[in-house]
């Protein structure tokens, strides 16, 4: 009899309690991310204490490498390296910013940032780290609503994976324009592809394969200061027009099933796609290193402008790091462009500092100088906290637009209303 | 003896018989909390506060940036309601959703009725082969399943494809073709879910007293009529316990779009619990809490309607 009454107790009390909290309601100097505490700088002399890093995937198994070398350089110094699976990554992030129960210094994909920054839980850069050291796109994805919350670190970029043989046999050049990126294709195809080129069509990523096509026609996700989204326009018709073109003329796999792009490559069936730094791997592992000969890879055309999307990690500072200056100088290290030549030789991760491209290990690479190249154009989506729903609402609109059910012109104005109604999350 | 103990003054026996016996009876209760604390404790950590938590999400605009200070937000009363319930995705998963339960449930269920009753009367000898072949997948990880669901449904070289290409019929693309997909994870679903409810509907069969088919023989009764008037009637209660669970059960459609489709292609396969955790993922906690009460209430009706179409006929 006691039981049923006591927990409508309980039950009552909590609500109590909550209602009582929440009268208060929301305080007006908005969320935790218009209130960045001035940076600070970083201390001279070298780091002591423990520095604790949580990394992803790779990187989480590699860094203890690089780790020992700066232990090495500091001798009071330990650092110790916490390896968290990516697919768990902002869960657990999360939890540990909202408890204060933090690492010092933290990898954060490029296109988390914001989510991050939202929750308070980043420390805005010091002002001794020269932003010009880094590739513009990369430090871009630092930067939340003007302040930056951590240094890029290694990069990504898309480009485009062709098969030389096919292109030999047909007689045609890497494209350098729109036009002959279709010209490209079909030839891919009369050389006996099935395909000239494979271009997502639906799911998560759609939208950054299809981002570099929008800013190459002139586009851009947001106004200059970063308030307002401009998706409504020219260059959003042309570019989902020109982008769906590929599958409604039979260039492309009208439904692009991911698994099968891989083996459909290697077995000369599909001409080219647009992939990761991460693919030459993939492949040689798949095919085996005599298919090294076969492909190469060539940047994405030019239309008004060239651009690619541009990916990768940042190492973030926490804003409650109990060793903040021991970890801004692991920062400082690793983005020293001798020791991020040090780490793409560990980890295959390409250097976000533009001087570590004249090292030899990389300048006498000509596949990687192609990623060289495009990565000094490339950009980033907007580090909005809201990203991950409006990139979401824009890979089911291209979905549409690749299945015609949408024209380009009302997909860009359904584009912009998605966008708008979610909003910026920054306010 | 009566007339000495109505001599005394009544309040002092009175006082005297209750002290002793109101502290006996707060030792006992306390000795009856002490035993029932650890459960109390756990049920009101792991269920009466997220339970709370989450019906307080459902009416205010919190997001995943109130992580840190959770109570500083506002009350929306049911915007959040009336948000998901114009919201044309959400509507579409609805539809999904209703689609996959209205089709997946009496077809799992007539199947497991139908294997049950085979392995009851028919194959005694392989019984227990059976009994374990049809409800492995159902202690079979999703992830496995997936793989292997992908390669049966795989659109040129796929099992299901290529049998239909010996009878002469040319297969959809299953997973890609928007009105494929959903029949193609329909029966996934049902091949996973099947074996749960054959064997309880097979105890449920073994339960049912031999004497009455004899009975029924010996009337005359055919296959079919017994199996109508004898079987089904006794059966009822099991039949309704499975019809819940798996009702329950699929109307929190999620895995298999999850692993198989992403709930596409166009949609298609979206359903409301692939929805909340979309909303989730993206930080909109006041609106993926307020799905995930509109989900609740239908669980309830849909429990509802089966209990009164399924109750036992007394």
């Amino acid at each position: 009899m006691r039981t049923p009454r006591t927990v409508g107790a309980v039950t009552a009390s909590t609500l109590t309690l909550a209602l009582a909290l929440t009268a208060c309601g929301r305080s007006d100097d908005g969320g935790g991310a218009g209130e960045a505490e001035p940076a600070g700088s970083i201390s001279e002399g070298p780091a002591t204490g423990t520095v604790e890093i949580w990394a992803m995937g790779t990187e989480g198994e590699r860094l203890p490498e690089l780790a020992e070398q700066f232990e090495a350089d500091n001798p009071d110094v330990t650092v110790e390296v916490t390896p968290v699976p990516w697919e768990s990554s902002t869960e657990k992030i999360n939890t540990a910013i909202a408890t204060g129960e933090v690492p010092d210094l933290v990898q954060v994909g490029t296109t988390l940032m914001s989510s991050f920054v939202e929750l308070g839980g980043l420390a805005p850069t010091p002002e001794d780290v020269d932003s010009g050291a880094f590739f513009p796109g990369a430090w871009d994805t630092t930067v939340v609503d003007g302040t930056s919350y951590g240094v890029p670190w290694y990069v990504e970029t898309r480009v485009l994976y062709y098969r030389t043989d096919l292109a030999e046999k047909a007689g045609v050049d890497t494209p350098q324009t729109w036009d002959e990126l279709k010209e490209f294709a079909a030839g891919m195809q009369d050389a006996g592809a099935d395909h000239g080129i494979a271009l997502q069509t639906d799911g998560d990523g759609t939208n950054i394969m299809y981002s570099p096509f929008y800013w190459q026609a002139g586009g851009d996700y947001m106004s200059d200061d970063g308030t307002e989204f401009t998706l409504d326009n020219d260059a959003q018709v042309e570019a989902l027009d020109y982008y769906a073109s590929f599958m409604a003329e039979g260039l492309a796999p009208q439904r692009l099933v991911e698994d099968e792009k891989i083996q459909d490559f290697i077995d000369g069936e599909l001409g080219s796609y647009v992939s990761g730094p991460w693919d030459r791997a993939n492949l040689l592992a798949t095919a085996g290193d005599d298919f090294a000969s076969k492909f190469d890879v060539t940047p994405l055309p030019a239309d008004e402008t060239s651009a690619s999307f541009i990916g990768g990690s940042n190492l973030a500072v926490l804003a409650d790091a109990e060793n903040p200056d021991a970890a801004w100088k692991f920062v400082q290290f690793a983005t020293d462009p001798a020791v991020q030549v040090d780490w793409f030789e560990i980890s295959s991760d390409l250097p976000a500092v533009q001087a570590s491209w004249d090292d030899p290990a990389l300048a006498d690479d000509e596949s990687l100088a192609v990623y060289g190249d495009v990565l000094e154009t490339a950009r980033s989506t907007p580090a909005v906290p809201t990203w991950g729903e409006i990139d979401h609402e824009l890979n089911l609109i291209i979905e549409q637009v690749v299945a015609g059910n949408v024209t380009p012109q009302d997909a860009a104005a359904q584009m912009q209303d998605a966008a708008t109604s979610i909003g910026t999350g920054l306010d | 003896m009566a007339a000495t103990v109505e001599t005394r003054p009544p309040g002092l026996r009175a006082a005297r018989g209750r002290a002793p016996e109101n502290a006996r009876r707060r030792r006992r209760g306390l000795a009856a909390w002490g035993f029932a604390l650890p459960f109390t404790l756990l049920f009101a950590v792991f269920m009466l506060v997220p339970v709370a938590s989450s019906l307080y999400m459902a009416f205010t605009d919190m997001r995943g940036a109130d992580l840190k200070t959770p109570f500083a937000v506002n009350f929306v009363g049911l915007d959040n309601f009336a948000a998901a319930l114009t919201d044309p995705k959400f509507l579409q998963a609805a539809g999904n959703t209703l689609y996959f339960v209205g089709v997946a449930m009496p077809l799992t269920l007539a199947i497991a009725l139908l294997l049950a009753a085979l392995l009851n009367s028919g194959l005694v000898w392989f019984r227990s082969v059976f009994r374990v072949g049809f409800y492995a997948p159902v202690v079979t990880s999703i992830v496995a399943v997936a793989v292997v669901w992908r390669f049966l449904l795989q659109p040129d070289f796929g099992l299901v494809n290529s049998l239909l290409g010996v009878i002469g019929v040319e297969g959809p693309r299953w997973l890609t073709d928007p009105t494929w997909a959903m029949p193609a994870l329909i029966v996934m679903a049902t091949w996973r879910n099947v074996g749960f409810s054959m064997v309880i509907l097979l105890a449920g069969l073994q339960g049912i007293p031999r004497d009455l088919y004899e009975a029924s023989a010996l009337d005359g009764a055919g296959a079919v009529r017994t199996f109508r008037s004898v079987t089904v009637p006794l059966l009822r209660p099991t039949l309704l316990f499975c019809a819940v669970i798996t009702g329950i059960g699929y109307l929190q459609f999620f895995e298999e779009p999850f692993v198989m489709t992403q709930g596409g292609p166009l949609g298609a396969t979206n359903s409301v619990a692939y929805e909340i955790f979309n909303q989730f993922g993206f930080g909109n906690y006041g609106l993926s809490a307020a799905m995930s009460y509109i989900l609740f209430v239908a669980i309830v009706i849909l429990s509802f309607l089966q209990f009164r179409l399924l109750r036992p006929k007394s």
